[in-house]
């Protein structure tokens, strides 16, 4: 499962409003007890889709390997990846499987008309095929 | 030696090491020996053609190697291999 403390969510939250109607995106530090991921920091991430970023993110690769490279120093892993869908729910959808990453989890943020409304996390598999919903507990939930 | 970092996810697949130091004098050769040393890391970095994974990146010390001379990069003693995903989405 993953835990988002909540100087994390608070983060990942005014991200995701102060980008809308653009998606957003980020990464999650902090450390990992087994089964149980714990989001301590959050870090948001420039959407360098060079496209309409209302439908699609991008993350630049530099900026994932900054993230990895701030969770070594600060002796916490990088956990995964959060995204923002604008107007629509927060579900795992074909572009996100698609262009996802197996090792991490994926945090989607339901903003709608600028405010938040629901997340899930994701955990996809490695053909890229499908992704399970992970038990996630945030402080809104 | 050139050192490997290995994310999180995939300590597990290599002896629980959080960096690995391998033989080798171009990025290929280091891959090559850090999957012999741990078989289990292979499945994740490549597909069974032996072609990177499209979600995986490679950087050798700040540069990515698609930049630079892709599997034949040379790496030397000091250098740091990172495994960076690559990562995007959309609704």
């Amino acid at each position: 499962m993953i835990k988002i403390e909540q100087e994390a969510w608070d983060l990942m939250v005014a991200h995701a409003q102060k980008t809308y109607p653009n998606e957003c995106c980020g990464a999650m530090l902090g450390p990992i007890d087994g089964d149980v991921k714990t989001v301590r920091v959050a870090l948001p991430l420039e959407n360098a889709y060079p496209g309409a970023q209302r439908e699609r993110y991008e993350l630049r690769p530099e900026d994932l390997l900054f993230a990895e490279r701030e969770a070594r120093k600060n002796g916490m892993d990088l956990i995964g990846i959060f995204h923002s869908h604008p107007d629509c729910d927060a579900y795992f959808s074909k572009t996100d499987l698609e262009n996802s990453c197996p090792w991490y989890s994926f945090v989607v943020l339901s903003i709608q008309k600028g405010q938040f409304q629901h997340a899930n996390s994701w955990l996809p598999n490695m053909e890229q095929t499908e992704a399970a919903k992970e038990e996630l507990e945030h402080p809104h939930a | 030696m050139p050192k490997i970092l290995i994310p999180t996810p995939l300590r597990q697949f290599a002896g629980k090491k959080d960096a690995v130091e391998v033989g080798g004098a171009t990025v290929g050769e280091a891959l090559a020996a850090l999957t012999t040393e741990h078989p289990d890391m292979k499945k994740n970095l490549f597909t069974d053609e032996g072609k990177l994974r499209s979600f995986v990146n490679v950087y050798v010390n700040d540069e990515d190697i698609r930049f630079l001379e892709k599997d034949k990069t040379a790496v030397a003693a000091g250098d740091t291999i990172s495994i960076v995903p690559s990562i995007a989405g959309g609704k």
